[in-house]
């Protein structure tokens, strides 16, 4: 685990301070470990392929003085080769070749591995993390964020392993190279030496200051994307105020600020990478100098020199590779720290925990309380006592808590005081917006539940939604955002369905059947009535009709239980009730004396 | 898809998109020829080498001075070649990120001005892509493909050139030998698509499941499915796994095999180099040359092979966005326009047919059938129907968002088009149905109306439709923030200030696209006031969703499939006991308590 996270987030943040080459070498091996926990074996797997490639590399490039010493050279210089000593020398560098690839699938194939297991298991992690917090924690997260960590980041922490055996046979090729170059000439081999580590800080050097220009991009390429994503949604506004141009040159000018920064990293890459092209070429050249004194004085043969070239040629393409490697670094160091800090997050309590659970049927709540941010009171001691078998209306003005109540008495959060009673048998909710899942209507209603089709094909009769049954492929149908449409009542009725084959003591309504139209809605209500004798039914309703259903209404201001009872008689004792039934019907009033005028 | 798209060939679209960005041709040949001269950098080893072996070693002698002389030129053309490469990559960089630029900016207006049928729900989504994913294909190509193809390209052109000039027979060995490489990578990208194809697929299935999770996590809770899910989630992240795996053996073929032709062009050019001896007029410099070249020759065969599939995606993109651009622009603009006469508007629709052209299918049924009315100014109307019955189109073709297929509209006996836009946009304004506020501040939503208006401007047209009350227990008043698309703030709230964004137009018809959204009895009540207001003195077409809207109108329009089949006052309707009685009575069933 990563022990000082907070000061390594700070520094690669924000991409200005340059942390030393310690640190950082550090940091990634410490994230490597962090990673490679379950995996090591895959991920080593991978590095013996690399150091496979690494040695047969140095060693190919060295065959190169005796391709140019024994047979060039003889051949061309003295007339004659022995067929014997060509058939060996190239049987070896043919050798080499076969060995040096199939290293490289060994490296290339567990690096994959090593990198899409460990995305597994973080995923994994993350997901257990993510089901096993309850609600409260849930709805103070930003869907879109924790998507992101579950999604990308998962990815992004892992892509430091691909690159990674690749830079560690990088880094051991060049120890090999540079043993060899020196053994072979002690002066030239050192001066060669001397090269890499200038053109590997050349080279981070240069990738840290194009990514920064690639992540600004990224920046002006992620607010065109929303810009765009508004501006057309909004394209009747647009129209209708005749502001074509004006959004045009509002979305030209952000797509001006994108290429801005694509031009400054264009700028410096083009210039990087022909230096990084020219200087080792430009360093080979002064090598065949020094190399031809050297060759003057004895102390090596032209194939050396050779080989010693051949050799540099080789290793300029993996060092370039490796600044590409170590650039991965920053941003999977963000994405692991993402990733931990919602792993570190304490599970927090089950609120379903702090309710008793009671024999028979009924709700209880006594003196209520629940706060979204600990100081403004939702619900202000709710007092009710739901007798089970009842239906229920709960009847309240917007923001009077409502949906509080609901989700108290379903355990999905906890009230900050009081207590909720609840049948021991269970309670099932239904939400005010029907979520449906990808998937098939079956899995949509049992949500995994142990449940028949025939328990189902009944659950939807009773929610009138029978109309899945006869969907093109039944309850097999895909339904969700890439299933076939449904509309915002069939919805509802699906995901009444899904409450009802539950079989609960308790049925929760949120504005369930608003969506329905009022004669479907009534015969949903009946049929519940019918088919549920002993559940208790609590429903938040705003219709006249429906609130006319109920046995029982409660109703709730300002965060308590006003009056509770029958509907007529709160109309008749309630003048607060009456008023907002009054402002219920507004609409209709109004026509009414529009057309009492009219006549 | 529904769109069209080009079916031109890759040259033709490639021809199309140049002269779509013409920054893309201008100075190429310039850009090209210092590529050459950059590549030109890349053999510079090998023929010092060659010259070295050959000239400076000659005799078993080193001549020092030779060399010394060879490596004055080598570094010197060293230099001018990696300047001339720097310059070959920007030039292309500088100009592709202007071609990308323009390619952008011609779709913002090109889409903007496109007609609203062809911005439907299930089109927007790809306009987006076009203009942010496809560009963003064509970036990606001139970031890395386009600079391949350029330095790649004429190396590889460079070298063969240098080998041939060595030696033909040894540099026709070298082709032959290393020819199956471009085969054997053909076959092996090939397969390397289809996997990656597959294993984004099964990402997109990843994130799809996640995001359930994470956006279902209450109904998960609820309904104690989590461990499900879990499972489901696991199992499909583990397939995604093992797709990328696939994918990744497949693609670690790719480099290795170039290794081994290598080590095979390498030992045929030494074996034949051997057997042809210096009788050929073949030198030890060139022998150990080719060996350099090989190596040269090979290393851009991998990446072009990735090359030419970068460059197959980028045409796609292209020919995407050039789909785009050639989807005609909405109702177009009147070469002569007339100007509308002054004060209120008459309305007419004369013999109005409409069916959407862009869902496609001929067997697509009408919306608007040989629709007539007159609307005389200041009148107000309310047109009903059921959903589907196309009074939210007959809306917007008066608001001209879209032209009729036949017949015409006209306002104050000017037909629409031969109206001018802007003097459009200034008579007649919409309120649509589910109001679209920007990111940023109520200000900035109204004065989107009206730029160049102050404060007080705001704050008049404000008090004019009695909303001050409602303005002030803002926490910011006019510059409360209303958060991405208006979720800030209330349906209610957004209809408000939709409102006052008509209201300052101060237009002579006003065509209201009634909300169905449910709102708070306060709001309602303040909505439908401040409505009364607008409507003042304002021929009116308000698109009623609610009956109570009707009963209060002047005239009643009620359309059935199309067709207008009732028309008059709400009592006489109601007494005619038709469609309208039916809807009516209905509605009072659900009201009723």
């Amino acid at each position: 685990m990563d022990p000082d996270p907070v000061v390594d987030r700070s520094a690669v943040g924000e991409g200005t301070v340059v942390p030393e080459r310690g640190s950082r070498l550090a940091q990634a091996f410490r994230l490597l470990r962090a990673l490679l926990r379950h995996h090591k074996r895959l991920f080593f797997t991978a590095v013996t392929g690399a150091a496979v490639f690494a040695a047969c590399t140095v060693a190919s490039a060295a065959l190169v003085s005796k391709i140019t010493d024994d047979i060039i050279g003889p051949r061309f210089n003295e007339g004659s080769v022995r067929a014997r000593t060509v058939v060996s020398i190239l049987g070896v560098l043919i050798l080499l070749g076969v060995i040096r690839a199939a290293g490289v699938v060994v490296r290339r194939t567990w690096a994959g591995r090593t990198a899409w297991r460990v995305t597994e298991t973080i995923s994994a992690d993350v997901v257990d993390a993510l089901v096993a917090q309850p609600v409260p924690w849930h709805r103070r997260q930003s869907t879109g964020d924790l998507i992101t960590r579950a999604g990308v980041d998962a990815e992004a922490a892992t892509a430091i392993l691909g690159p990674m055996p690749f830079a560690t046979s990088v880094i051991l090729m060049i120890v090999l190279a540079g043993v060899w170059l020196v053994v072979t000439d002690v002066v030239l081999g050192l001066a060669a030496v001397c090269v890499f580590p200038l053109l590997i800080m050349l080279n981070l050097r240069y990738q840290k200051k194009v990514d920064a220009f690639y992540m600004t991009a990224q920046d002006e390429l992620g607010q065109l994307s929303s810009a765009v994503h508004e501006s057309f949604d909004g394209v009747a506004v647009v129209k209708s105020f005749g502001a074509e141009a004006r959004e045009t040159e509002r979305l030209s000018a952000i797509a001006a600020r994108l290429r801005e920064a694509r031009m400054s990293a264009v700028r410096l890459r083009s210039l990087f990478e022909s230096l990084l092209d020219g200087i080792p070429t430009a360093v080979n050249v002064l090598l065949l100098v020094g190399g031809a004194y050297r060759v003057r004085s004895g102390a090596m043969t032209i194939g050396d020199l050779a080989s010693f070239l051949y050799m540099f040629v080789l290793l300029v393409f993996p060092l370039r590779l490796i600044g590409y490697a170590l650039s991965e670094l920053p941003h999977s160091q963000a994405g692991w720290d993402r990733i931990r800090a919602l792993l570190d997050q304490p599970i927090e309590p089950d609120p379903a925990a702090t309710q008793r659970r009671v024999a028979g049927h009924g709700v209880t709540l006594r003196d209520v309380h629940f706060s979204h941010d600990g100081e403004r009171d939702v619900l202000a001691g709710v007092d009710a006592d739901i007798p089970g078998g009842r239906t229920v209306a709960v009847v309240g003005a917007t923001g009077s808590g409502k949906t509080t109540l609901l989700h108290l008495v379903a355990g999905l959060i906890a009230p900050s005081a009081g207590e909720v009673a609840v049948p021991a048998e269970g309670v099932a909710l239904v939400f005010q917006e029907a979520f449906l899942l990808a998937g098939s209507a079956r899995e949509n209603i049992t949500l995994g539940a142990p449940v028949g089709d025939e328990e189902v094909a009944a659950a939807l009769e009773v929610a009138e939604a029978s109309f899945v049954l006869a969907l093109p492929d039944g309850l097999n149908t895909v339904v969700g955002e890439r299933g076939v449409g449904l509309s915002g009542g069939q919805r509802q009725r699906l995901a009444l369905a899904r409450a009802l084959v539950r079989r609960p003591a308790v049925l929760l309504l949120d504005d369930t059947t608003s969506a329905l139209d009022p004669a479907t809605e009534a015969k949903v209500l009946r049929n519940l009535r019918a088919a549920l004798a002993d559940t208790t039914v609590v429903a938040v309703a705003s219709r006249p009709s429906t609130i006319a259903l109920a046995d029982d209404v409660l109703f709730l201001s300002g965060g308590r239980v006003v009056a509770h009872g029958r509907h007529h008689e709160l109309m008749a004792t309630v003048p607060s009730y009456r008023t907002l039934i009054e402002a219920f019907e507004h609409d209709r009033e109004a026509m009414e004396q529009r057309v009492g005028g009219g006549e | 898809m529904t769109e069209p798209i080009s079916r031109w060939s890759a040259v033709e679209t490639i021809g199309r998109g140049v002269r779509a960005a013409p920054a893309l041709r201008a100075g190429f040949g310039l850009t090209l020829f210092l590529a050459m001269v950059g590549a030109g950098g890349r053999v510079v080893v090998p023929i010092v080498i060659q010259q070295a072996i050959d000239h400076g070693f000659r005799d078993g002698q080193v001549h020092i001075r030779t060399i010394l002389v060879l490596a004055a030129f080598g570094i010197s053309a060293v230099a001018l070649a990696t300047w001339a490469q720097r310059t070959a990559v920007y030039r292309l960089g500088r100009r592709s990120e202007e071609a990308l630029y323009g390619l952008r900016a011609s779709l913002f207006q090109h889409i903007h001005r496109m007609s609203i049928e062809d911005h439907n729900e299930e089109r927007k989504g790809a306009l987006v892509a076009r203009v942010t994913s496809d560009v963003e294909t064509l970036a990606q190509f001139f970031q890395w493909g386009g600079i391949a193809w350029l330095l790649d390209s004429t190396l590889m052109l460079l070298v063969a050139g240098v080998m041939l000039a060595y030696d033909w027979v040894l540099a026709l060995v070298a082709f032959v030998v290393a020819a199956p490489l471009a085969i054997v990578l053909r076959m092996v990208q090939g397969h390397l698509v289809k996997a990656y194809d597959q294993a984004r697929q099964s990402n997109a299935e990843v994130m799809t499941q996640l995001s359930e999770l994470v956006s279902g996590a209450e109904t998960l809770r609820a309904y104690d499915a989590g461990q499900h899910y879990t499972a489901k989630v696991k199992e499909v992240s583990h397939q995604r796994s093992n797709s990328f795996i696939r994918a990744g053996t497949i693609g670690a073929f790719l480099f290795p095999s170039g290794e081994v032709f290598n080590v095979l062009t390498v030992s045929a050019v030494v074996c034949v180099g051997v057997l042809r001896g210096p009788a050929s007029g073949l030198t030890a410099g060139a022998m150990v040359g080719f060996v350099f070249l090989t190596q040269r020759f090979l290393e851009p065969i991998a990446e072009f092979t990735e090359v030419l599939d970068m460059t197959q995606t980028a045409v796609a993109g292209m020919r995407r966005v050039l789909g785009v651009l050639e989807i005609p622009i909405g109702p177009p603009e009147p070469d002569m326009p007339l100007t509308l006469p002054a004060g209120p508007l008459t309305v007419t629709a004369d013999r109005v047919d409409f069916s959407y052209r862009s869902r496609g299918e001929d067997d697509e049924p009408p919306v608007l059938i040989d629709v007539n009315l007159h609307i005389p100014a200041g009148q107000q109307v309310a047109v009903v129907g059921e959903t589907g019955s196309g009074k939210t189109t007959l809306g917007r073709i008066i608001a001209r968002m879209a032209d009729p297929s036949a017949g015409s509209i006209a306002l104050g006996g000017v037909p629409l088009t031969r109206v001018a836009n802007a003097d459009l946009r200034t008579r007649l304004t919409v309120v649509p149905q589910e109001p679209f506020l920007f990111e940023g501040s109520i200000a900035a939503n109204l004065l989107f109306a009206r730029p160049g208006l102050t404060e007080a401007d705001l704050l008049a047209a404000i008090d004019t439709l009695d909303l001050r009350d409602w303005l002030d227990a803002l926490p910011d008043g006019l510059a409360t923030q209303v958060g991405q698309r208006g979720t800030q703030l209330s349906a209610g709230e957004r209809q408000l200030v939709a409102l006052i964004r008509a209201s300052l137009v101060d237009p002579d018809v006003l065509v209201l696209d009634e909300a169905t959204s449910s709102v708070d009895a306060l709001t309602e009540v303040r909505i439908a006031h401040a409505l009364e207001r607008l409507a003042e003195g304002r021929t009116t077409i308000a698109i009623a969703h609610r009956l109570s809207t009707a009963a209060r109108a002047d005239r009643v329009l009620v359309l059935d499939h199309g067709r207008l089949v009732e028309d008059g006052t709400h009592d006489e309707l109601l007494r005619s006991d038709g469609t309208y009685r039916r809807m009516y009575d209905a509605w009072v069933a659900a009201t009723s308590s």
